[in-house]
């Protein structure tokens, strides 16, 4: 009965220093994956801080702008002037009802060889 | 025979066996037992000696936490970064863990050939836990020394700051140092104000930190810097500097100084005159300050736009006369003496509204005292406590007292807002917080009234420099041209040169403050005057910046003459 017992037990505790041993160098392994991983993500966190600060640098003002006076010739581009901006708001308001007198007016003109677009390309500087 | 008991030898008695076996066990069993209690003993004060040991964390002095802290990023009111952290590799080394130091010095030295050899051999020499030995280098060479495998040589991650925009933002920005502690400008303000953030610092690593949105707009900070590089060039001045702030909740959109330094290599800060021109540099601002002057006198309620003053002949102080620049000698009407700058006019506005109270309304305006402002860089006005008749007079034109182009901007923005103080901040601010925090110093009407004079100058007066170049964006302002004191006498040949302005005049928003330091003529054909350099910048800035901030140009006559008050009689 007892010897039984003792056999019984003495293949337990074999069987559980097995798992303890099992589970500790599982446990050692996952350790190591940890650390490992803990490297790589650090690592990747640098470059990736390294990469966010370079885009900070291509998206600066002060660097844009030397890239853009650098092809201003070939694209010709110019800095925006104050006559250029408009708003819908400023657009006149259609008329009520067709201005035939001035369509009138504008087709006799024409025909007579004056265009009226002219002296407004003109006086804007344009022509 | 009689057998005693003495003849026999004491009677052998033998114990059985099975006791004899009983008491060897017992006797076992306490050397076992001792031996156990021995053991777990000494374990146990192992234990215990090991729980009592302190961990020494500190790197040469400085606790490791703090060194491999990360600081938040900082942005821009747009969310651009101004200052963002990098990690670095840092080179250290374990004195006591080199088994041969010749060796470690010349394999160290076939990477990095710039240590000296004399000072790598005393520092890997000795019984020290940690040395660094270079810091802040590259992953390349990071991997190249790991190549040598030098035992006890080894890296860390530090965080290192980076300011993607170089020199344009620097005295705002400020810098910090190796350990990445903020040493000047809002990275000091972060460190020394934000006590929850310093707390933060310690657990910072790895930690994400909620960015810190700054009021600066880096489209104008841009501009504004590109301007003040080239009036270095363009008038040959020897210095310039220019703020841009919101009037209505008193954010700072852009502030420029040059000559200025590269917050990434924070030696260079310590070039002379580098420091910040705005905040930390307090200057006569000459003409400028009649804005102050006449805004007082109107509030005052002892001057009215209507009033005249006789400017025919100049002011006698003992030996001293006070006459204008290009002046007109006959009587000028309030708009006149402001249009055409007149010293003698100003000074008659002062007086009329009597000199104790002028004194008490720069107090009022803040002009006294150092601007509540974030940035540690910053110094203390200059303006006489009981000024004599002579010094009022001087001082009612803008001489004989220094504040900081930081506080015209203030006093800009109080004057052209309707009449509320406001402290600048470089920190978000919405217009409700504003408004909390607003003290009134001026009349609305006041205000109204400055803000038709400010438009005034800049159409017919000293400030139609500018507004040739910013036409379309309704810009109001004053020139003031100093003569700059050298050997306690005011020099004829150089000047310093202010321009104070507010845009759109219409529908106030930003005020700008632009000096230049000794400026030259561009061309023979302009002068040396405020308008031709400080007016022309200003209008530069303007016309560039307008755009982005949303003001949309608008040649109108009706907005013009919508601006003259009511009761002005012309």
């Amino acid at each position: 009965m007892i010897r039984n017992i003792n056999i019984i037990l003495i293949f337990t505790s074999v069987v559980m220093l097995s798992g303890v041993y099992a589970l500790k160098f599982a446990i050692e392994h996952t350790a190591s994956e940890r650390t490992a991983l803990i490297a790589l993500i650090d690592s990747q966190e640098g470059d990736l801080s390294v990469l966010k600060a370079d885009e900070a640098v291509l998206n600066q003002p002060g660097h844009i702008e030397p890239i853009v006076k650098r092809h201003q010739e070939a694209l010709a581009i110019v800095p925006v002037a104050q006559k250029q901006f408009g708003a819908f708001a400023d657009l006149p308001m259609r008329p009520a009802q067709p201005d035939n007198a001035a369509l009138d007016a504008l087709l006799a003109s024409l025909d007579a060889g004056v265009d009226p677009i002219d002296a407004i390309l003109t006086s804007e500087g344009i022509e | 025979m009689a057998i005693t008991a003495d003849d026999f030898a004491p009677t052998i008695a033998l114990d059985g066996t099975r006791k004899v076996r009983g008491n060897m066990t017992q006797a076992r069993l306490r050397w076992v037992i001792l031996a156990i209690v021995l053991g777990f003993a000494t374990v146990g004060g192992r234990l215990v000696q090991l729980g009592m040991i302190q961990p020494d964390n500190s790197i040469e002095g400085v606790a490791r936490s703090e060194i491999t802290a990360t600081r938040p990023p900082i942005l821009d009111r747009n969310g651009l970064e101004m200052a963002v952290d990098i990690r670095v590799p840092s080179l250290y080394a374990e004195p006591r863990r080199i088994i041969d130091v010749e060796e470690a010095v010349a394999k160290l030295r076939t990477v990095l050939p710039n240590l000296s050899e004399s000072w790598l051999r005393s520092r890997l020499t000795g019984d020290k836990g940690f040395v660094w030995l270079q810091r802040e280098l590259s992953p390349a060479i990071e991997e190249r020394v790991m190549r040598l495998g030098i035992p006890g040589i080894e890296f860390l991650t530090e965080s290192k700051r980076f300011y993607p925009g170089m020199n344009e933002a620097s005295h705002i920005l400020g810098s910090t140092n190796i350990d990445n502690q903020g040493i000047a400008g809002i990275e000091k303000h972060m460190d020394v104000e934000d006590v929850a953030l310093l707390q933060d610092l310690g657990l910072a690593r790895g930690n994400a930190l909620a960015p810190v949105e700054l009021s600066i707009d880096m489209r104008v900070q841009h501009i504004v810097h590109e301007e003040m590089v080239d009036a270095l060039t363009r008038y040959k001045a020897i210095a310039a500097a220019g703020v841009m702030m919101d009037i209505h909740t008193g954010e700072i959109i852009a502030l420029a100084s040059v000559p200025d330094f590269d917050p990434n290599d924070p030696s260079s800060a310590l070039v002379k005159d580098s420091f910040n021109r705005i905040t930390a540099g307090i200057y006569e601002l000459g003409s400028t300050f009649k804005t102050i002057t006449i805004a007082g006198a109107i509030d005052s309620g002892a001057v009215t736009l209507n009033d005249q003053f006789d400017a025919r002949f100049g002011i006698r102080y003992g030996r001293y006369t006070i006459d204008d620049f290009h002046g007109k000698h006959r009587i000028l009407s309030v708009p006149e003496i402001y249009k055409y700058s007149s010293n003698i006019g100003t000074i008659r506005v002062m007086q009329a509204m009597g000199k104790e109270n002028y004194r008490a309304f720069l107090t009022r305006m803040g002009l006294d005292t150092r601007v509540p402002f974030e940035l540690p860089e910053m110094r203390l006005p200059n303006v006489p406590k009981n000024p004599s008749d002579i010094s009022a007079a001087t001082m009612s034109f803008g001489h004989g007292l220094s504040v900081s182009p930081l506080h015209m901007a203030v006093a800009m923005s109080a004057i052209a807002n309707g009449g509320n103080y406001i402290a600048p901040t470089l920190y978000r601010r919405s217009l409700e917080e504003a408004q909390s925090e607003y003290v009134r110093v001026l009349k609305p009407e006041t205000s109204r009234d400055m803000r038709y004079l400010m438009r005034l100058n800049a159409l017919e007066g000293s400030g139609s420099q500018t507004e040739k170049v910013s036409k379309g964006y309704r810009i109001g302002g004053k020139t003031g041209t100093a003569e700059k004191v050298e050997n306690g006498v005011y020099s004829h040949s150089k000047d310093f040169n202010v321009f104070a302005a507010v845009f759109p005049m219409d529908d106030p928003q930003y005020a700008l403050v632009v000096v230049v330091d000794e400026p030259k003529p561009e061309n023979a054909q302009s002068g040396d005057t405020a308008g031709f350099n400080a007016g022309m910048m200003s209008g530069r800035i303007v016309q560039r910046v307008a755009p982005m901030l949303g003001i949309a140009p608008n040649f109108s006559q009706a907005l013009d003459d919508a601006m003259v008050p009511p009761n002005l009689i012309r």
